[in-house]
């Protein structure tokens, strides 16, 4: 374990403080399981640690015709949020995926967000929500689309003095149906081959009137397949929809072969699920039309 | 280094830790209580499990001071004196165990478990406590343990 | 689940583990769990080179950071080899690393953050070299030689009957060739009406013990040496520490420590001589617990293995002869296990009929991780090879592979493939009752598979184990013994033995481990052995406690001891009269005739009756993706007296589970010479949303070799589930996967072939 000084501030503000003056020196500390395993590791060598235990307010869930979440929310509460459940059962339902039960009481949407692991699997679920990040720092408050976030691998826009405060989710779509698939082809414990969020809604004729798909560990961000969204705009909403829009997820990814499997492989795979979640979801907006 | 104060296993505790103490280290060196033990260092396994505010966590991947104002519940606190907990007594009579170094850890998630949902099913079972990595047992009687338990209460 | 064949007060009853409420309430002590006052820590520098010549070393700046004790490089230790039979494997590189992750440096401080940063201060300049990493290539002319030194071997070296043994022959890189067999196999083979060749490769994978190894080492003011080690053999253990640091045995003390876990992957001294030399350095008891990261790429591992398989048959689907060549690769130190090479060999076939074999047994040398022993060493590699050559022969044959096997089953008067006469045999018997459970026969749904494999495996018996009883004053027996449970039950079991042989309770018998000091011999587990061994060191104590016993209550009750019988719950009676034994044994201390113990040993003689299993697995694999899902499997057992249910029923399920490990997900994937399978999160053991719906079949009636018939279990669950998935998937989906582990994608590719050949 490296060697750092551990700050925490009882409030928001006094904390946007400390990371403004200490800025690329300090790393912020919310659950945990990434930041610490990096630094046991001795891959990241913060001089300073900025904890927001304190920072309780910023772990709660508001409806607010959409859903206001806050950053240090655990993936706990999220899955078991009845607010979760109603407005964006697609978040309960990946959180439900995230690693074992002991990172799920400790990991939070923000850490996660902030985080920019491209194999996690909250941020597809999140693109495919429309959601926006709000960020904060001592110069004031901005919204981010979670479709501009992640810029490359373990990167955001986030500045050095910035950080993630809440999780906005608009209000879904009426009548949307949505799907999370994460495909493990080894064992239960894993990090995806490849993960899929997709939501779907219906027009009233009972054809695809929007589809929004993003994809996990398919790239070195977490990734929207828009070029899938655009060929099932209007569509009927069938299996010959689905097998042909599927292969065009092929232009929004670039996967890396690792132990999961060769990028060939992970390629084939992300049309076959992309495919097995767009049915899936329709399914689900079936019921609640 | 800075002053923790936290109860664990009920008791009080006020000490002094570095700012990078590991929870895991300081349990099992400071506290002497090495009944949580450390495996795979990297929070998959699930050997260091203890109880934080009744939440199964990695102690391993925790900072002490991350446990600071909280309670602490490691294997130690699961039994009352010499009255062994349902679970104590299952894994017994079931095997649940083998080697035993798991144990501390699939116990502190059970006894979690059978708090949040006092009879689960046994795909409950299995969700919850996958993340407890177990190679002696095959963990048929874990969860035949964790059942047994469950039905006894 | 059948019962156990026999009852009694202890044997065959589910009694609760001796260890058990020290483990369920956190108190069992492991190695890492002693607080020796003054301790520090030691750790390693290891090398990023798999073959390369240390220009230089300089540590004079880790030497003056805060809090370090001692800092050694080879330069400061005696350039003694040490080896469990192959003396090759230095205390720290001297001069040369021969493979990545060997030890150049070591270091003793305060504090882990202090021996890491201490680590990073050493400077370490290399020549690279050229490495060779794959056991073929390591046997070419051209091929770097890795130990160019005479290497001392250890007595042991034996080949066995039927077989003929060179050590280190002329073939570069090879450290045993082993050629055994019986029959005309080349005379078999040219008459054949059809002959079948087919080659496999077998990667290593890790026991994945959950404990890592660990050690302590205090050297006393009195000279004593106290050692906790996670180590299963503490009397093996402390005779080659002894050889290796020149300290006399009976001044190396191996306390009783808790192991959490071995598989066969504790047996070595890994850190311990080293640990011994940081200690004198650092004037400090030194601890030295080895992380999961270097467990994984560079702990001991499963050999990995090559092996070729050519069968003839006549015209009856009959195996007139077998050809065999296996390749080990062991690495780069071929200290860590006992043995000349991996005794799987031994097990080639031996579920069949075959009239004439060949095997041939090479263990090679590469610049790779240094291989050791698990759970059966050789014998998944080799019944991989033989299960799934036998299932292509008979699909090629367009036969039942259920039914070429029983048709090929060794029988009761057959020869085993080596060509030795075993009694008892229920091979056919074993296959039937578990395909029975399994339903072989009944319809299943389309793209659903099935797939069987079989096994044969004796009752080990190599090694000494010593017992020492004592009977108290109370009349309760303790039992001492001189090594660890490493989880597979042998304190349990011997309690249950020495409860059964005096007809006493569980509560009326207690079971101690001594440290090296106080113990005789006790090789420990290995080879599933202890049930014989310990089992018969077991009774031949309690015969002479109960002589002993005899001859008290014979002085009792003033008649010869052949007047005296023994009854129920250790009572005596002779002419009527009956004392009970804690009557007999609180008369026999007041005159100062108890406490008194009895010792006890194995007679090591080879089991002549085998046990078989027959495992049975069904699989759905999804045709898009490739993905094998396993929906249930039934495992058949042909056992002796089952001792304890429980436990027995735990080794079965254990070893199935680490078995399917083996299959589905464990791999040590090595690349350039480096283990890249460094942590948990790419070296995926099991979870228990992995395990399938299983069902145990025991057939009841067995004979075992071991006292009250008992018979061994703990190799015989892991070794041949691998072939039975891999057989069930090409029942599926027509895919033969000759290498493990199965992947989704090496399916999914082998259907995607198999179209475009069609």
């Amino acid at each position: 374990m490296v060697p750092f000084t551990y700050l925490e501030a009882s409030s928001l503000d006094e904390t946007l403080e400390l990371l403004a003056q200490h800025g690329d020196e300090a790393k912020l500390i919310a659950g945990g399981t990434g930041l610490v395993n990096l630094m046991k590791q001795r891959l990241v060598r913060p001089g300073f640690v900025i904890g927001l235990r304190a920072l309780k307010p910023l772990a709660g869930i508001v409806e607010d015709r959409g859903l206001r979440i806050g950053a240090l929310a655990t993936m706990q509460s999220l899955e078991g949020s009845p607010a979760v459940r109603r407005h964006a059962p697609l978040l309960a339902e990946a959180c439900r995926h995230v690693a074992t039960v002991r990172v799920r009481s400790m990991a939070t949407l923000g850490g996660a967000v902030a985080h920019a692991d491209p194999n996690l699997d909250t941020p597809p679920a999140l693109i495919a929500l429309d959601a926006q990040i709000v960020a904060r720092s001592g110069r004031g408050q901005r919204k981010i689309s979670v479709d501009q976030f992640f810029t490359g691998y373990f990167e955001t826009v986030l500045e050095p003095d910035e950080m993630v405060t809440e999780i906005l989710l608009p209000p879904q779509p009426a009548g949307s149906g949505t799907a999370f698939l994460k495909f493990l082809p080894a064992t239960q414990d894993d990090y995806a081959t490849v993960s899929v969020a997709a939501r779907v809604a219906l027009g009233a004729d009972g054809a695809i009137a929007a589809a929004r798909v993003a994809l996990g560990a398919a790239a070195t961000v977490p990734v929207r397949a828009t070029a899938v969204e655009a060929a099932l705009a209007g569509k009927t909403a069938d299996e010959k929809t689905f097998h042909d829009a599927a292969p065009l997820v092929l232009e929004a990814i670039d996967p890396i072969a690792d132990f999961r499997g060769s990028a060939e492989y992970k390629r084939k795979m992300a049309i076959v699920h992309v495919r097995r979640a767009l049915a899936e979801a329709v399914a689900h907006a079936d019921r609640l039309a | 280094m800075r002053s923790l104060k936290l109860a664990v296993n009920g008791t009080p505790v006020v000490r002094e830790v570095a700012d990078n103490r590991l929870l895991v280290d300081f349990l099992r060196e400071d506290l002497k209580l090495t009944g949580t033990k450390e495996s795979c260092g990297v929070g998959v396994c699930g050997a260091c499990t203890v109880l934080l505010d009744g939440n199964p966590i990695s102690s391993c991947l925790a900072l002490a001071v991350h446990a600071d104002g909280g309670q602490v519940t490691t294997i130690e606190g699961v039994a009352e004196g010499d009255r062994l907990h349902p679970l104590q007594e299952a894994f017994l009579a079931h095997g649940g165990f083998q080697c035993g170094i798991c144990t501390p850890g699939q116990i502190l998630a059970a006894k979690a478990l059978l708090e949040a949902n006092p009879h689960p099913t046994r795909a409950e079972i299995q969700y919850w406590m996958m993340g407890n990595l177990c190679r002696c047992t095959g963990y048929y009687k874990i969860i035949e343990s964790i059942a047994a338990a469950a039905g006894a209460k | 689940m059948a019962a156990a064949s026999r009852t009694g007060t202890a044997v065959g009853r589910p009694v609760k583990r001796v260890d058990g409420v020290a483990k369920v309430t956190g108190r069992a002590r492991y190695s890492g769990d002693f607080d020796v006052p003054g301790a520090v820590v030691g750790r390693c520098l290891r090398s990023p080179h798999p073959s390369a010549r240390i220009v230089s070393i300089d540590t004079r700046q880790a030497k003056a950071l805060p809090g370090v004790r001692a800092v050694l490089t080879g330069a400061d230790v005696p350039d003694v080899r040490y080896g469990r039979l192959c003396r090759d494997y230095p205390v720290l590189a001297q001069g040369v690393v021969r493979f990545v992750g060997e030890k150049v440096a070591a270091v003793a401080a305060d504090s882990v953050d202090i021996a890491e940063a201490a680590l990073e201060l050493i400077e370490v300049e290399y020549e690279a070299l050229p490495a060779v990493l794959g056991a073929e290539d390591a046997m070419r002319p051209t091929a770097p030689v890795l130990h160019p030194e005479k290497v001392e071997i250890g007595p042991g070296a034996v080949a066995g009957h039927h077989a003929e043994l060179r050590m280190y022959p002329p073939i570069p890189n090879v450290i045993s060739q082993l050629t055994l067999g019986h029959g005309d196999v080349a005379g078999a083979l040219a008459g054949a009406h059809r002959v079948f060749k087919h080659s496999f490769t077998v990667p290593s994978v890790h026991q994945g013990y959950i404990e890592p190894h660990t050690c302590v080492v205090s050297v006393g003011a009195d000279g004593i040496v106290d050692i906790w080690a996670a180590n299963k053999g503490p009397h093996i253990a402390r005779a080659h520490m002894a050889v290796a640091i020149g300290v006399p045995e009976n001044r190396l003390r191996f306390n009783p420590v808790y192991i959490g876990g071995d598989f066969g992957g504790k047996g070595s001294l890994m850190d311990t001589i080293l640990c011994y030399y940081l200690a004198l350095a650092a004037r400090r008891p030194v601890k030295m617990v080895m992380t999961s990261f270097e467990e994984l790429t560079a702990g001991n591992p499963r050999h990995s293995a090559s092996i070729t398989l050519r069968t003839g048959l006549d015209r009856d689907a009959k195996i007139v002869g077998i050809d065999a060549r296996i390749v080990f690769n062991a690495g780069a130190y071929a200290a860590f296990i006992p043995g000349p090479t991996l005794h799987g060999y031994s097990e080639l076939a031996g579920t069949y009929r075959v009239p004439n074999c060949t095997i041939e047994v090479l263990r090679v040398y590469t610049n790779t991780v240094p291989r050791g022993h698990m759970r059966s060493p050789g014998s998944p590699q080799v019944t991989f090879a033989v299960e799934s050559h036998i299932d292509m022969i008979a699909h090629e044959l367009r036969l039942d592979p259920l039914e070429f096997r029983r048709r090929n089953a060794i029988v009761e008067g057959d020869l085993t493939p080596l060509g030795d006469r075993r009694r008892h045999m229920r091979c056919r018997e074993t296959i039937d009752a578990g395909a029975r459970a399994f339903g072989w026969d009944k319809p299943k749904a389309l793209g659903v598979g099935r797939g069987v494999s079989i096994y044969e495996h004796p009752s080990g018996s190599s090694g000494r184990s010593t017992v020492l009883l004592t009977m108290g004053k109370d009349s309760r027996i303790t039992i001492l013994l001189g090594a660890p449970d490493q989880g597979t039950g042998f304190h349990t079991m011997a309690a249950q033995l020495v409860a059964e042989h005096f007809g006493l309770s569980m509560t009326e018998v207690e079971v101690a481990q001594g440290d090296t000091l106080s113990t005789d011999f006790e090789s420990g587990a290995g080879g599933q052995r202890l049930t014989m061994t310990a089992g018969q060191a077991i009774a031949d104590a309690a015969g002479k406690m109960k002589e002993a016993l005899t001859a008290l209550a014979a002085e009792r009750l003033n008649c010869a001891p052949s007047d005296v019988g023994m009854g129920a719950g250790g009572s005596f009676s002779a002419f009527g009269t009956t004392v009970d034994l804690k009557s007999l044994v609180g008369w026999a201390a007041s005159r100062g005739k108890a406490p008194f113990s009895a010792k006890g040993q194995n007679t090591a003689t080879q089991p002549d009756v085998t046990g078989f299993v027959a495992h049975f697995a069904e699989v759905e694999v999804d045709r898009e993706t490739g993905q094998v899902r396993l929906r249930r499997m039934v495992t058949a057992h042909d056992i002796g007296t089952v001792i304890n249910p429980i436990l027995h029923q735990g080794q079965i399920e254990g070893g199935l589970v680490q078995a399917l490990g083996q299959a589905m997900s464990e791999q040590i994937v090595l690349k350039e010479g480096a283990v890249i399978t460094a942590h948990l999160g790419d070296y995926k053991l099991p979870t228990i949303m992995d395990i399938p719906e299983l069902e145990t079949v025991l057939l009841p009636g067995g004979v075992g070799p071991a006292p009250f018939e008992t018979a061994a279990i703990g190799e015989m669950s892991n070794v041949a589930v691998p072939a039975a998935i891999t057989n069930a998937v090409f029942d599926a989906v027509g895919v033969r996967l000759v290498e493990l582990p199965v992947s989704a994608e090496k399916v999914l590719e082998g259907m995607s072939e198999k179209a475009h050949a069609a």
